[in-house]
This record gives C-alpha cells, sequence and structure tokens, in this order.
C-alpha cells in the first residue's frame, strides 16, 4: 500500500495489490497516509510462500483488474 | 497540543477509553492534564517537541504524547527519560516501525537499558526482570506499548497484523545487571560511555529458554554452552535461519556469562564464535521449506547447493549480549524476524538524564 501511494504521489499510475485478510490494514494506512481513494486490487489470503504456480494464476485473475485500475489512475 | 476528552468520572473515563480501543486491554492511569504536565516536566522538554513519527500511522510521536503514554502505563515521572529515549528509538526510521507493527510475524521491540539510568530508575536486572513484579520495567514497556497503539496506531487485526503476537508486546524492558557482569556494559560496545544512559532497541520474538549444565572441565563447559547457544540461535523454525539477517539478542544469566568469561572469552569474540557456529546447510533447511522458496539471498544467489551453508546471524554485530537474570542453568535467546528495508536491526539512544525539572508536589484536596 505504501509502495503504490509512493509511487502515486509522483504522478506514477499505481496500484495497491492488497490480500483479503490485509484490506483493513491497507484501509488504515491508505488513510493515515491522507491517500484512502488510492486504486487497489485485493488478491485471496494468503499469497506470500505459495510459490510461482499459485501467484502465476492469481495475476491471470488479477491482471485485467489491475489494467483497468491503472487506467483509472492515469 | 492533544485532544482532550471529557467523562463523568475516572470509571467512565477508564471505560471510555477501553472502547476506544486506546489500552492494551488493562486498566489505565487516566492521562489528566496535571498528570500530563507532571510527566513533561520530568523530560526538561517541551510538549510539543517532536520525537519522530511512530508508523504505521505515522503520528507525530511529541513529547506530550509519550508523557500520556507514560501516564497511561502508570509511569513515575522519574522514569520519563527513559520513556523519551525509548520512544525517539522506535520512531526512528531504522526501525521500521510501519512494518514492524504490520507483519504477522510476532515481534516487539525489546528495551535493554544501560548505564546509571538502571539504577536511579530502579529497573531490574536479576531474577525475573522480565516477569511481573517491577514497576519500572513493567511501566516503562508497556509506556512504549501504548504510544505503539495511540501514536503509531497498531492495533491487531487491522493495523498491527502479528498472527498471535507474544506478552512482550504488553511491556519488554529490562537492565543489563553490570554488577554481575564479567564485562563492560553492552552500551560502552556500542560506542557509549560507562557514564551514559542509554536504552538499546532491538525488535524480537519472546524469550527462548537455553539449558546448559555445567562441566567439571571449564573448556568443555563453555564450549557446551557455545554450542547450544549457536543452536538455538539457529532454530529451523526462526526466520533469521531463513532469512540470514536480523539482529537477535542472547541473554547469559551470570553463571554462564562467567563460565565464558573464565575460559577468556569476551563479548567480542563470543559474538564471533556465534556467528560461525549458528548456521544450518541447506539440506538441512531443504526439509522444513518449499524447494524454490528463494526467500534467502543466499539460495537465490547460490542455487540449491546441499552443502551450503547459510549463517543466522549476518555478523558478529548482528547479535546483542547482554547479562541479566538470576544465576542458574539458563540462559535466553531472542530470535527476531530479519525483514523490513532496514533488515531489523537494533538502535541504542542515549537517555537524558540531566534534564530533569523539578516536579511539583501533588497534594491531596483539602
Amino acid at each position: 500500500m505504501r509502495d503504490a501511494i509512493k509511487a502515486a504521489r509522483r504522478d506514477t499510475p499505481a496500484v495497491a495489490l492488497v490480500t483479503t485478510k490485509f484490506s483493513p490494514q491497507g484501509d488504515f494506512v491508505s488513510r493515515s497516509a491522507g491517500m484512502p481513494d488510492i486504486p487497489r486490487v485485493i488478491l485471496p489470503h494468503p499469497v506470500a510462500g505459495t510459490g510461482e504456480k499459485a501467484m502465476k494464476m492469481v495475476a491471470d485473475d488479477i491482471a485485467d483488474e489491475v489494467l483497468q485500475a491503472l487506467g483509472a489512475a492515469g | 497540543m492533544s485532544q482532550r476528552l471529557t467523562a463523568a468520572s475516572e470509571e467512565a473515563a477508564l471505560e471510555q477509553l477501553h472502547a476506544d480501543g486506546c489500552t492494551d486491554g488493562l486498566p489505565v492511569v487516566i492521562p489528566t492534564p496535571e498528570r500530563v504536565e507532571r510527566m513533561v516536566l520530568a523530560s526538561g522538554l517541551d510538549g510539543d517537541v517532536s520525537l519522530g513519527q511512530l508508523g504505521p500511522n505515522l503520528g507525530e510521536a511529541t513529547v506530550e504524547k509519550a508523557a500520556i503514554a507514560a501516564v497511561m502505563a502508570g509511569c513515575l515521572p522519574d522514569y520519563f527519560p527513559v520513556v523519551v529515549a525509548a520512544v525517539r528509538a522506535v520512531s526512528d526510521p531504522r526501525m521500521d516501525m510501519t512494518e514492524v507493527q504490520a507483519t504477522t510475524h510476532n515481534l516487539g521491540p525489546l528495551l535493554v537499558v544501560n548505564g546509571p539510568a538502571v539504577g536511579a530508575c530502579g529497573i531490574a536486572s536479576g531474577f525475573g526482570a522480565l516477569g511481573p513484579g517491577h514497576r519500572a520495567n513493567a511501566s516503562i514497556g508497556r509506556a512504549v506499548r501504548l504510544a505503539m497503539i495511540n501514536i503509531g496506531g497498531g492495533r491487531p487485526g487491522t493495523s498491527d497484523m502479528a498472527l498471535l503476537g507474544h506478552p512482550g508486546k504488553f511491556t519488554f524492558c529490562l537492565g543489563e545487571d553490570e554488577e554481575a557482569s564479567p564485562w563492560p556494559p553492552l552500551h560502552t560496545s556500542l560506542g557509549f560511555g560507562i557514564d551514559q544512559s542509554t536504552v538499546t532497541v532491538a525488535c524480537t520474538e519472546g524469550p527462548h529458554s537455553v539449558l546448559c549444565f555445567p562441566d567439571d572441565d571449564p573448556e568443555v563447559y563453555a564450549d557446551h554452552l557455545l554450542n547450544v547457544l549457536a543452536a538455538s540461535l539457529s532454530g529451523l523454525g526462526a526466520n533469521n535461519t531463513h532469512f540470514a539477517r536480523g539482529t537477535q539478542v542472547l541473554v547469559l544469566n551470570p553463571d554462564h556469562a562467567t563460565a565464558l568469561a573464565d575460559v577468556g572469552y569476551d563479548r567480542a569474540t563470543i559474538a564471533e564464535v556465534l556467528c560461525q557456529r549458528a548456521k544450518r546447510t541447506w539440506s538441512e533447511l531443504s526439509t522444513v521449506r518449499a524447494r524454490g522458496s528463494g526467500i534467502d539471498r543466499h539460495q537465490r544467489s547460490q542455487g540449491e547447493d546441499p552443502e551450503l551453508v547459510v549463517h543466522a546471524l549476518s555478523s558478529p554485530e548482528a547479535l546483542l549480549i547482554l547479562v541479566a537474570g538470576g544465576t542458574g542453568l539458563y540462559s535466553t535467546v531472542m530470535p527476531s524476524w530479519g525483514a523490513g528495508p532496514h533488515g531489523n536491526s537494533h538502535l541504542t539512544v542515549e537517555i537524558d538524564l540531566d534534564q530533569t525539572c523539578e516536579i511539583p508536589l501533588v497534594m491531596p484536596a483539602s
């Protein structure tokens, strides 16, 4: 979330990737950073440590959504 | 200036603070303006002086807000310079408190106090120093946690994402037992003078006990002790072992410290030996983690060579060694997280004991 906020502050289109369990934390961080509306895409939880194959499946599932969010951000 | 709340009574104020998520779950002392003002005075600083920004909320950790946390935690004003230094430390960007609070790993800031502040504040360093019953230890560590909750915004499940947490996240503070130690105090090895007071902060897991019985042969005893400490610092479930970085803490009880000193070890040589011995081979690591997980830099750079050795300590400086606790068979290690932009390192901040103002007496209402 912070990475996306940093990029957005440099006028770089950005979308935050947040897992379901971290969604409230993402909301908290975006509010405290003063960018509550930063675009975000919600991923299944967990992602970390699930391996390359699972990561590719997640990426396939969200690719369109990420592009859409980036388009909106741009 | 902090927001002021009103309540019909102290009992009502306490319930309000609990309801608003401003406590650690235990009762707190109500931070009335008078109590907070007395605490601020003890720092010799103005209330609006900033000690840093505390993540993940990036709240401004002013002296006044630190004083509110200290009052709530039950600190005496005499303890406040230690709290100020500790809040300064956890607000330092090098401590990565945004990431420390947000991680799913179970870690919290351990405060190690050295120098004259240990005696001046009555900070326990002997039997049960990390357990209950010591007001200074309990309230100073608790003040830092309350600052992390109310300034840093760390609340379980929404911004503090530790999967389980550990009891040291209520309070986690002790002094080094400098008198029982066979070596100069810890802070003198970190660049401070023996007359200075410091707080050294390392974010760690809870204490892990390490058993070692004496041996009739002093050399054998020391060697066994170093072996079991090294094994405990490189547990197969510990992040440090997998990430090969992060400060770990070793608390030697005075008997174990003396046993090592008797055969010629000092703090630096112990750290060097443990850095060498606290290691695992890739074949050991591969029994506990998925192939291709790529979670350590050794694996990324060198592939999956079964003979590859991964050291749990990136350098001798990644091990903080102090002497504390009662005499006996047990020393303690605190593994850590080993992640974050700055690699979960430690930081030492001087405690300014000489700036305290005279604290006005509080007279009971007649």
